[in-house]
């Protein structure tokens, strides 16, 4: 049965030479180790949201007056409704680690240089994008932890002097956040980042395999040293097959991703829902703690500690410049981190400057 | 290149470090605008009564205000004694409404503003017709206190407490036939403070169980101890109505737990397999 | 070879039993919802509201009330104050809905007139069918 399916495809698409070229004898490095796998995670983590986003989607009303009723009811009433919102819910948070960590392996691995400058740029892009479904997606469930959040977050651009406080009033629809507001997070949410998401994630991998998979850093180092004179696709004859190979590797990190998130739901299932994500957002009564997630409280603390405001903002604006950038500032050939010293301080340094504001964030 | 990022990476973390302390400031910055919505706004009662011209007995009044349940609620003071807590000018006037420390016998429709159900009770028992009628009997002031009233409880009845006119029996065996639904009550409150620990919504329970607690304790204020053993049966019915919707609660949330568990399972069985499989040789 | 052909096979029950797992509750997920959400109506006959009178009722396990308002008719409201739960009560000589907890007071289209209640007290709707009340 599956034989004549296979025929009756392969004399029309050429099925056995897709196969062959795509998936058996594309070929990845010995030297490719499991950390190599985190992009297909994060594509996995993404298909994740956007198919438990369409189901919370049938049930959620985006109307101030509606929207966090709908969503206790998803929780309560709905059979399994629970399910697939702490699905989207934990999802929304790992699928951002995830990516974090993609970034610092491929950073680690030196693989931003050239001639993987687009790949890397596309990439800064896309976080900063899921950075942007998280904002927009906060505020969906409109409780006081949503909109108090929101209400900090879009104050931010007012520290601009000259066009700052239009900013915040066109994020925002007006003044304060209000139906407006949801209404335009909840387009940017569902109908605008999705397909700028997917093209974007389409270019990215088409470069990665345009390319020719890098190897690591123990891996062929004189090939990544030749001067770039022309086109010349990195391929391994040497190496081992991607499927199955490789595709083994990618699914077990999605296994492992989706135990984690079952780990959370199970254990930890108000990790993400504090107290205040179960009360509906009051305008009127601005609660002890506000704080943003945890991706954006190292910047938030940031924020904190520079006197000025403008200043705060313009400093962040310049590091996300330099974090767009950086193929460009670090052109040393040299991938291998350990060769590399200074490159390797700085980059622990900052590590460590991240994680520790995040948790003085708190 | 590399020497222009090390100079602005370090420009951005001594600022940082030599700065830390500005938080306060940088959250008023950030949150005082109109669009953190209604924050710190001026009472003009509370800054008079707690400055240190005041006389000492009115400053402790602010102090046991906020240890109270209607500092809680946003309860301030115009609310009972009238007045503008805006324009310190005309605070006190009667133009405003204000209404100055309420006469002892006054004190029952003082508070019974806004607590009707209870003053109409209390007008109807021995207490409230007691005070009418020889200007004897306690009114709220006397088992709620003035100004740090606290949440309600069972134990407001109590020896030294109610012993000051009559002999403690009576209020005992009032005590005693609240004693059950009160404690049932309190079982029901926590048990809606453990749901609230696990990310249940429980505003809906919770308002049905204050109204049924509310009209118990209003209840409470006739003294009537026959009343409150009649009606008792009625109240136990609606918590028990409750308790049943929380236990259900607490099911379904196991019943979650365990089927989360066993997914978690099932992937963590598939990666050990799929990490196995990937161990094993080919030939 | 034989220890591969195992885990593949027990990879593939652990498939199959995620996709269950996964599709069982989708499909109940999608399932329109029972015939216990659908509201079931209350009918009371007109003579048990007097004019100028009320009746308190339960709908749906919420308690109610029917009001025959000399200006406006017959009008129904839910009981429950929207300030902290408590059961409103109909004020005849002041054409007015009290809540006796805090005091909270709404007109007869169900405004907050004065007091904590946060929002307008719900109205169900009513109708006459000969000489019965049918609310919902």
């Amino acid at each position: 049965m599956a034989r004549r399916l296979k025929d009756w495809l392969e004399v029309r698409i050429g099925l056995d030479d897709l196969i062959r070229t795509q998936l058996t004898e594309y070929r990845v490095p010995n030297t490719i180790n499991l950390l190599s796998t985190l992009g297909f995670v994060v594509l996995a983590g993404y298909i994740i949201q956007v198919v438990s986003g369409i189901f919370l989607l049938i049930y959620y009303v985006p109307h101030p007056e509606h929207a966090f009723r709908s969503v206790q009811s998803i929780m309560s009433s709905v059979p399994y409704g629970w399910l697939f919102r702490q699905i989207h819910v934990v999802g929304s948070n790992l699928l951002i680690a995830a990516l974090i960590l993609h970034m610092l392996t491929v950073f680690l691995m030196g693989n931003y240089k050239r001639p993987r400058e687009m790949t890397w740029i596309s990439g800064a892009v896309l976080l900063l994008l899921a950075l942007v479904f998280g904002l927009s997606g906060y505020l969906l469930p409109w409780s006081q932890l949503s909109y108090w959040a929101t209400t900090v977050a879009t104050s931010f651009p007012t520290a601009f002097p000259f066009f700052g406080d239009f900013v915040t009033k066109v994020l925002r629809g007006g003044e304060n956040v209000s139906g407006i507001t949801l209404g335009r997070f909840f387009a940017l949410h569902i109908a605008i980042l999705p397909p700028i998401f997917l093209s974007l994630m389409v270019f990215h991998i088409f470069l990665v395999r345009r390319i020719g998979i890098s190897a690591t850093p123990f891996g062929v180092e004189d090939e990544e040293k030749r001067p770039l004179a022309q086109y010349i696709k990195k391929t391994y004859p040497d190496g081992n097959p991607f499927y199955p190979y490789f595709f083994q590797k990618e699914m077990l990190m999605v296994m492992v991703y989706c135990t984690v998130m079952f780990f959370i739901i199970t254990f930890m299932p108000t990790l993400f829902l504090p107290e205040a994500a179960n009360t509906p957002a009051d305008p009127f009564k601005t609660p002890a703690h506000i704080g943003p997630e945890w991706y954006f409280l190292a910047q938030y603390q940031m924020l904190r500690l520079i006197p000025n405001k403008f200043l705060g903002i313009s400093l962040q604006i310049i590091l996300v410049g330099l974090f767009l950038s950086w193929p460009f500032l670090d052109t040393y050939k040299e991938k291998n981190l350990r060769k590399r010293p200074v490159l390797r301080g700085i980059f622990l340094l900052l590590l460590a400057i991240w994680v520790v504001l995040m948790f003085w964030g708190r | 290149m590399r020497h222009l990022f090390i100079l602005l990476m370090m420009l951005f973390t001594l600022p940082s470090i030599a700065s830390g302390g500005w938080r306060e400031e940088m959250e008023k910055a950030f949150m005082s605008a109109p669009w953190a919505g209604g924050q710190g706004e001026s009472d003009v009662c509370i800054e008079c009564h707690s400055s240190e011209m005041m006389k000492p007995a009115f400053l402790a009044v602010v102090d046991e205000w906020k240890t109270s349940w209607h500092f809680q609620n946003n309860i301030s003071c115009h609310d009972c004694h009238g007045g503008d807590p805006k324009d310190s000018a005309i605070a006190m006037s009667p133009q405003r409404g204000f209404l100055g420390t309420p006469k002892y016998l006054q004190v029952p429709e003082f508070c019974g503003k806004c607590h009707i159900g209870i003053l109409k009770n209390y007008l109807e028992s021995g207490h409230g017709k007691a005070l009418k009628a020889s200007g004897k009997g306690p009114n709220c002031v006397t088992c709620h206190g003035a100004h740090n009233i606290q949440k309600a409880n069972i134990d407001i009845i109590n020896e030294q407490r109610c012993s000051k006119c009559h002999s403690y029996e009576r209020a005992k065996i009032m005590k005693q036939a609240l004693f059950l639904t009160e404690k049932k009550i309190g079982e029901l409150e926590s048990s809606f403070g453990r749901l609230k620990k696990q990310g249940v919504f429980t505003e809906e329970g919770e308002r049905t169980l204050f109204s049924t607690q509310a009209e118990f304790r209003t209840l409470f204020h006739t003294v009537d101890v026959s009343l409150v053993k009649e009606r008792s049966d009625d109240f136990t019915r609606k918590l028990s109505l409750i308790e049943k919707e929380i236990q259900d609660t607490f099911v379904e949330l196991r019943f979650r737990k365990n089927f989360s568990t066993f997914m978690m399972l099932l992937f963590a069985g598939m990666s050990v397999v799929t990490l196995l499989l990937l161990k094993t040789p080919r030939d | 070879m034989k220890r591969r052909k195992f885990l593949k096979a027990v990879l593939a029950i652990f498939g199959l039993t995620s996709l269950v797992s996964f599709a069982y509750p989708l499909l109940r997920f999608l399932a329109p919802p029972s015939g216990e959400a659908r509201i079931k109506k209350l009918v009371i006959e007109k003579v048990e509201v007097p004019i100028g009178g009320s009746k308190n009722i339960v709908f749906n396990d919420m308690p109610a009330i029917v009001i025959n308002t000399p200006e406006r008719g017959l009008i129904a409201f839910s009981r429950v104050c929207t300030h902290l739960g408590c059961l409103i009560e109909y004020e005849k000589d002041k054409h007015q809905l009290l809540c006796p907890c805090h005091a909270g007071t709404y007109d007869l289209e169900g405004n907050v007139v004065s007091g904590p209640p946060p929002k307008p007290l719900p109205r169900l709707p009513l109708k006459v069918e000969g000489e019965n009340i049918v609310i919902g």
